[in-house]
């Protein structure tokens, strides 16, 4: 299941041709590199548009990323913290 | 031609195409997991076990206990409609979206059955590719045959009927599988003997019209595959019947302080709407539903339009006073319909406080398009938890038993 985090992360963020691509961020004292960005979307919020990433790291591991253009900040929204049924 | 692009699971799918883990495996997205509330999609792995949209989410639980239950994102889901559209438009300029994963695509004159089909075929394959998303596309000579075609062959069908098509699908087909015919009308009909679609083709107008009024001739002509409800694309919008919000509460609460301020958020939410899409309501409706699922709607016409909050929260807490009975609720709703486009011009005033008010509901407006809609709340509605953090649409959540947490 995903666990609900919204979480303040450091993100190592690539810039190219005008698209945001995060590439590794810090969580929990671990550094994560994000093996594949598996979707994206996007969300107004006041003037600002906040932009999302389903990722997934080397292990499979899914992850939801939000870049706030207003700090600019990233925030991790939730994580996948395993099988509910064990 | 007409097509009608139906989203397979669109929530659940949308889940499992982001996060791979989930694919193949049941998935049921619903509110916050931790609490309680409703099943809003289930994925297809789901659905043997009997989990469908609407159940209470305990109750798909005990069906599919190795389901994974996935919290909801609700702008996740338009963002990407959104982009849905965009690609439709990319086949032809008459998209209408139907609901958020359904869409109708109107193809140009001249285009036959055969080649609808090859396009539908087109654009599920680009659904696949950009989106890993499946759909299923239903194809006919109007928007009532598409519709009810989509649904033949599902997940990922495609199913193109003309008229005498249409007829020989679904005429031996239950009456309650026609478009427009729900369970209760199914239920009249079958006491009148008509049982399947084929036996409301051949059902006489009259005695239709005397038993349902004037929907009884038209369900006989959509029983035909007859319909000509014109395609609206997008860009010309129709004028909403009514705005509305409703929530489902944590626990069932019988507070009438957190009643109220739910009513107030509420209130302010849907005027929040009618004001953002400029229009203004005369009726507003309260729904209540008990812990036994009862459901109690009311409505009270005003004597003038409005989009003001107070006014709106007014009445709707008059009706729930008037209707409630102590007892503990389970869901509060708030609608307003009798809408009217606003005037774009102010109005003037006749008060000075009018006049105030009206500034200051403007000057909250501005806010909120600005820093976003929690930014400014009624203080009337903090008998919640505060949910500062950031969260999609920055809500506020509904704890009865964490009242006026500083």
């Amino acid at each position: 299941m995903f666990e609900s985090l919204n979480d303040p992360v450091d993100v190592l963020t690539a810039f190219l041709d005008g698209q945001i691509q995060p590439l590794r961020f810090r969580w929990k004292g671990r550094v994560i590199r994000v093996a594949r960005v598996t979707g994206k979307w996007n969300r107004r919020d006041g003037q600002s548009r906040l932009q999302y990433f389903a990722i997934e790291d080397a292990s499979n591991t899914s992850y939801e990323l939000c870049y706030d253009p207003r700090g600019p900040h990233w925030i991790l929204c939730r994580a996948w913290v395993g099988s509910e049924g064990g | 031609m007409i097509l009608l692009i139906d989203m397979d699971a669109f929530f659940a799918s949308v889940e499992q195409a982001h996060h791979p883990r989930l694919r193949g495996k049941p998935v049921i997205v619903c509110g916050d997991p931790s609490r309680r509330g409703v099943v809003t999609a289930a994925s297809y792995e789901a659905r043997p076990f009997g989990v469908r949209a609407g159940m209470p989410l305990a109750e798909a639980r005990r069906l599919c206990p190795q389901a994974e239950t996935v919290e909801g994102n609700p702008g996740k889901y338009i963002a990407l409609s959104v982009r849905l559209l965009d690609l439709y438009l990319t086949y032809s300029p008459d998209v209408e979206p139907f609901s958020v994963d359904e869409a109708f695509v109107g193809l140009a004159k001249g285009v036959t059955l055969d080649e609808a089909e090859e396009i539908a075929g087109r654009i599920q394959s680009a659904i696949e590719e950009r989106f890993s998303l499946g759909a299923s596309i239903g194809i006919g000579p109007n928007k009532l045959v598409a519709k009810m075609a989509s649904g033949v062959r599902k997940p990922r069908g495609r199913t193109a009927l003309d008229e005498d098509g249409f007829r020989s699908v679904f005429w031996p087909r239950e009456v309650q599988e026609m478009w427009g015919v729900g369970p209760r009308l199914a239920e009249r009909m079958r006491s009148l003997g008509i049982q399947t679609v084929g036996d409301l083709a051949r059902a006489p107008e009259s005695a239709l019209e005397a038993a349902f009024g004037v929907i009884g001739p038209q369900l006989r002509e959509a029983a035909w595959g007859r319909d000509d409800t014109p395609l609206v694309p997008y860009h010309q919008t129709v004028a909403p019947k009514s705005m509305g919000h409703e929530v489902t509460l944590t626990l069932d609460s019988g507070d009438p302080a957190f009643l109220e301020g739910t009513l107030l958020r509420l209130s302010d939410q849907v005027t929040r709407r009618l004001r953002a899409d400029g229009y203004s309501g005369r009726i507003v409706t309260l729904k209540l539903r008990n812990h036994r699922f009862e459901t109690c709607t009311r409505q009270q016409a005003l004597s003038s339009h409005t989009d003001d909050p107070q006014r709106v929260f007014e009445v709707a807490r008059e009706l729930w006073r008037l209707n409630w009975k102590g007892g503990p609720l389970r869901l509060l709703g708030v609608s307003v319909s009798g809408l009217e486009r606003v005037a774009t011009e102010n109005q003037c005033e006749l008060f000075d406080g009018d006049r105030r008010s009206r500034s200051l509901i403007e000057a909250l407006d501005r806010m909120r398009d600005k820093f976003g809609e929690a930014s400014v709340v009624p203080a009337g509605a903090l008998t919640h938890e505060i949910k500062l953090r950031h969260v999609p649409f920055g809500a506020i959540s509904t704890h009865p038993g964490n009242e006026r947490r500083s």
